[in-house]
């Protein structure tokens, strides 16, 4: 279902044609990262630490070495000795410890053999003598007075301290009288929230294959969201020039932000350089969960004020988001996303932490679920106490164009009224709760990216068009990269293929991530396409002996002076008397990224006996801008709901007090399966983003932002109890049910 | 010098319809022969403990994880693959509709999806809603949050049941 | 010349100035004169900051150009997942 203001019809853009990898992937034949197998390649296997938080006195390798099929052991002492002010220290030092092991699963050593079970062997017969060091594992441990270091390279982002601190980043947002905010407020709502970290949870497992040749240059086939990055955090962490590294995408089984950063590439690179041989490198599940990517874990007070008109007069919070071993920028992305509401005063505090727990990675719209679960919250606590409609409440208070985010910058053309009017008049919110259920809306704002891409458009001699991009396809973006061609070009889609081009066949291009493929690179594939429109009409223009100022591009064909045709088969036939190839390439770095908004609303059975929830309807509403393949951006939609759905009632990141992860498995880190779900009603409103020439925003992360609260706020519906901390888990919400508070 | 592994044992059986034969240690998992020893790396792994379904392949029709199975647990067997669920160019109509449906993103846990999903229209062409749901809930997919993938299977049953009558 | 909003972070530098005109003709002058006012700020609205100039958010914008209509935010480095 599509709720629109966009004027625009298209041809292509806004149909459902069946992606071009589709078929691979459906008949097996799609080839991600593991299953790519070289001539003579040797299997490699990784040490880890068992300690939180250890010195590492030394490392005996030549045990493992001696073993039968071993050829290569690397460790620490074989990477690039980077300063930490160095922008890749802390990837670099994440992929193979220095000195310290920070974290239980830390790597710090790499065996390469014939086969990967001897390899494991070896990985095992590597020694290791540790010094245990006290660690930190939780965000109150990390700020208790005294604490002890988690790791000593930390410094407080921007603050100029010289000492180490467990602060990654201390920064405020503000504006207007806090104060005077609470004193015009009638009511006053002030809760704290925890949330536990969780996994991004993508199927395939980080994988690579590299091939150092003679020549000291290195291929990699690796999966990734963002192959130029592969090449350039590998070429930091091994002290390369990034013209050493060509990166060939394999097919990506899965990022959700989880593979823009790497684990594994600059591994394999010196395993093969010190064998001569290609080495392949793949995580099991296990080590995927321990040692890469969570979400942080989060502590968040929040107090709200309104009036009895319910004008929200302001809004205060402390966000504390830990980035596990290293510093990062979760809290102040947390704090950021809190941009929805008119909040005439507000004050965020943004506190980032460092723990001996593993490394946080980005997870879809970072950090903005966390903070909506709180703000949320209160919102719909104010709605009840005020007798209102959820959804009046927030139309009342909701940004428009020109409206204030945290930062202060304006908003652009925004779709946030929209969205909130498509669930009001939606079957789902018109329809009467279920006998014994909740109902519950929440909503999510992301800001969405530009950034770098780049992209090639050539045209066959046959008047077919190949699309080269450098934007590994995570969710159908290749698809979309099509259909935007097809529109310009007027060359039906089926015409056109669209690839994913390793770092020595297309310009530079920044990672698939904030959403910005189809926005960004999508523009660079438009752009060359008018390019190459352009040079159509000349070569028309030179075929039929025309002015080109008399050609015009229409559906497809030049059309000369108002009557004679030629379409592109008919040009493209002629490409080599007319001036040779017919390409285009275009560049660049992509301004007016378009902010979207979600709103979700779910009825929900709580079992009162169990505490299990039980999700009977689920509706949700986004603003894509444009939606350029429908199909996909539900799938956006669909997909950030669900994860959205396990964090809220299910996932978390289980420690032991020895910083050991207890759930590492996909039987107790429990994601949704089919039958956890009802199915997931989608809602596509489009207010059209003017920076983009289809009015594209992206869809990939504000899905994942209102199920958590959407779902507490429909279980305080359905018990009377509000949860405040997640996951709420059937233990958890029984204690509180039958405790009567938050369990 | 000692032998370092042990002798391999030979296991042969059917897969996706042709005979084969392969030498694997005997704690060599099936997962791990298909793809390493016979190529067939449709079949792909997500967790190695039978929690995901990403190697999900029929073993005598009845649905397996073989990254469960040791390979020669497979001997005299009948194997059918992702690979093998087409006829020739003709794709198994749980392919087209998925294909149609979007019923996928990534595509790394489809494989095991269709192959789960042709186990059950094999036995059950008129699954209800909630039958899909359990009958996949062995499957693991974190992109589609499974609406596509439960409306896929559905219009494959209408289209099976509308082609038998 | 053009009016720039700063963060509550950067506020710390200037005395509590939020609001400031500033010289320069693109971002990265405005930038520099800042830093010259203020030592110890440059750093903050360089370091992977994005800047939105009239609404639009802009990366890596050092070379925009500004003028005394302009309203320059400095905002904090946004990435994605």
């Amino acid at each position: 279902m599509t709720v629109t203001e966009n004027p625009r019809t298209y041809k292509y853009v806004g149909t459902r044609p069946v992606r071009h990898d589709g078929l691979d992937k459906v008949t097996g034949k799609a080839r991600f990262a593991a299953d790519l197998d070289m001539t003579g390649q040797l299997r490699a296997a990784l040490v880890r630490s068992p300690h939180a938080h250890a010195r590492i006195v030394s490392i005996d390798a030549s045990k493992a070495e001696a073993m039968p099929g071993v050829k290569a052991v690397v460790t620490g002492a074989d990477f690039a000795d980077l300063d930490p002010t160095h922008p890749e220290f802390d990837m670099a030092v994440n992929l193979m410890a220095r000195g310290e092991a920070l974290y239980n699963g830390h790597v710090v050593a790499a065996v390469a053999a014939v086969t990967a079970a001897q390899a494991a062997a070896a990985a095992a017969a590597v020694e290791v003598d540790y010094e245990p060091l006290p660690a930190v594992l939780t965000i109150d441990e990390a700020i208790a007075k005294g604490a002890p270091i988690a790791n000593t390279t930390n410094r407080t982002l921007f603050s100029g301290d010289a000492e180490p601190s467990n602060l990654a980043s201390v920064n405020e947002f503000g504006r207007g009288d806090i104060e005077a905010g609470f004193e015009a407020a009638d009511i006053i709502i002030e809760r704290e929230f925890r949330t536990a970290a969780v996994h991004q949870g993508y199927i395939e497992p980080h994988a690579c294959v590299a091939d150092c040749g003679q020549d000291g240059k290195a291929v990699i086939w690796a999966s990734s969201q963002g192959h130029f990055a592969v090449r350039s955090k590998t070429a930091a962490a091994l002290g390369w020039s990034t013209d050493r590294i060509k990166v060939i995408p394999a097919e990506i089984g899965g990022g959700f932000g989880g593979k823009t950063t790497i684990y594994l590439e600059p591994v394999a690179v010196l395993l093969s350089q010190k064998a001569a041989r290609p080495v392949k490198l793949v995580m099991s599940r296990e080590e995927v969960l321990r040692a890469t990517g969570p979400a942080p874990a989060t502590k968040i007070t929040a107090k709200i004020g309104a009036t009895n008109d319910g004008e929200i007069t302001t809004l205060q919070s402390t966000m504390y988001f830990d980035n596990g071993s290293t510093k990062g920028f979760s809290a102040l992305t947390g704090a950021m996303s809190v941009a929805s509401y008119k909040l005439p005063n507000l004050e965020l505090h943004a506190i980032g932490t460092v723990t001996n727990t593993a490394r946080s990675a980005a997870y879809r719209a970072p950090s903005a679920p966390q903070a909506a679960f709180a703000v949320e919250t209160l919102i719909d606590e104010l709605a009840q106490r005020l007798g209102v409609d959820p959804i009046d409440l927030r139309l009342q208070n909701a940004v428009v164009e020109g409206d204030a985010t945290a930062m202060g910058m304006p908003h652009p053309k925004i779709g946030f009224v929209e969205t909130l009017e498509a669930i009001k008049n939606s079957d789902h919110y018109n329809s009467p709760v279920p006998e014994g259920a909740g109902r519950g809306v929440a909503t999510g704002f992301w800001f969405n990216i530009g950034e770098q891409s780049s992209a090639t458009v050539n045209l066959n001699e046959d008047g077919t068009a190949t699309v080269v991009t450098g934007s590994p396809d995570i969710g159908g973006s290749r698809a979309s990269m099509a259909l935007m061609a097809a529109e310009e070009l007027g060359l039906a889609v089926d015409r056109i293929t669209p690839i994913v081009a390793d770092t020595e066949s297309v310009g530079f291009t920044d990672i698939t991530e904030g959403s910005r493929a189809t926005f960004a690179t999508g523009m660079a594939v438009v752009n060359a396409c008018r390019e190459l429109i352009e040079e159509l009409k000349q070569r028309a223009a030179t075929i039929k002996s025309a002015d080109v100022e008399r050609v015009e591009w229409v559906d497809g064909a030049a059309v000369i002076e108002g009557e004679d045709r030629l379409t592109i088969p008919e040009i493209t036939a002629m490409a080599k008397n007319t001036g040779g190839p017919l390409t285009a390439t275009a560049s660049l770095n992509a301004a007016g990224a378009g902010p979207s908004f979600a709103v979700h609303v779910a009825d929900v059975a709580v079992d009162e006996e169990t505490g299990e929830t039980t999700i009977l309807r689920y509706t949700a509403a986004q603003d894509a801008g444009t939606a350029i393949h429908p199909s996909y951006v539900e799938g956006q939609i669909q997909g950030g709901s669900v994860q959205g759905i396990g964090w809220a009632l299910n996932e978390e990141y289980i420690y032991d007090s020895n910083g050991v992860m207890e759930n590492a498995g996909f039987l107790d880190y429990r994601m949704p399966v089919a039958s956890d779900l009802p199915m997931i009603d989608a809602i596509i409103v489009e207010v059209p983003n003017p920076s983009h020439p289809y009015g594209v925003r992206g869809v990939g992360e504000t899905g994942i932002v209102p199920p958590i609260p959407t779902l507490a706020n429909a279980i305080a519906a359905a018990t009377g109890v509000r949860m405040t901390s997640l996951p709420m888990s059937p233990p958890r919400l029984l204690a509180a049910i039958t405790g009567g508070a938050d369990g | 010098m000692p032998r370092t592994h042990a002798l391999r044992t030979q296991v042969q059986c059917t897969v996706n319809g042709d005979e084969v034969d392969f030498l694997c240690a005997d704690e060599t998992s099936l997962l791990n022969a298909l793809r390493d020893e016979l190529g067939l790396t449709g079949v792909k792994e997500g967790c190695g403990t039978g929690d995901c379904g990403a190697c999900t392949i029929l073993v005598d029709g009845k649905v397996n994880c073989a990254c469960l199975m040791f390979a020669p647990e497979a001997e005299g067997s009948s194997i059918l693959t992702v690979e093998g669920i087409a006829q020739g160019d003709e794709l198994h109509p749980l392919q087209q509709t998925f294909l149609e449906g979007a019923a996928l993103q990534c595509g790394v846990c489809t494989p095991g999806f269709l192959v789960a999903a042709k186990a059950l229209l094999d036995e059950n062409s008129d699954p209800t809603e909630t039958e899909i749901r359990y009958a996949l809930a062995g499957n693991l997919c974190r992109c589609t949050g499974y609406d596509k993938i439960i409306r896929a299977v559905q219009e494959a049953a209408v289209q099976l049941n509308g082609a038998s009558k | 010349m053009a009016t720039v909003h700063l963060q509550a972070d950067h506020r710390r530098f200037t005395g509590g100035e939020k609001t400031l005109r500033v010289d320069g003709g693109t971002v990265g002058e405005l930038i520099t004169e800042l830093e010259r006012r203020y030592p110890g700020l440059g750093p903050l609205l360089t370091d992977g900051a994005s800047v939105a100039i009239d609404g639009e958010l802009i990366p890596d914008g050092i070379f925009e150009k500004v003028d005394a209509s302009t309203e320059v935010y400095f905002v904090a480095p946004i990435s994605g997942g």
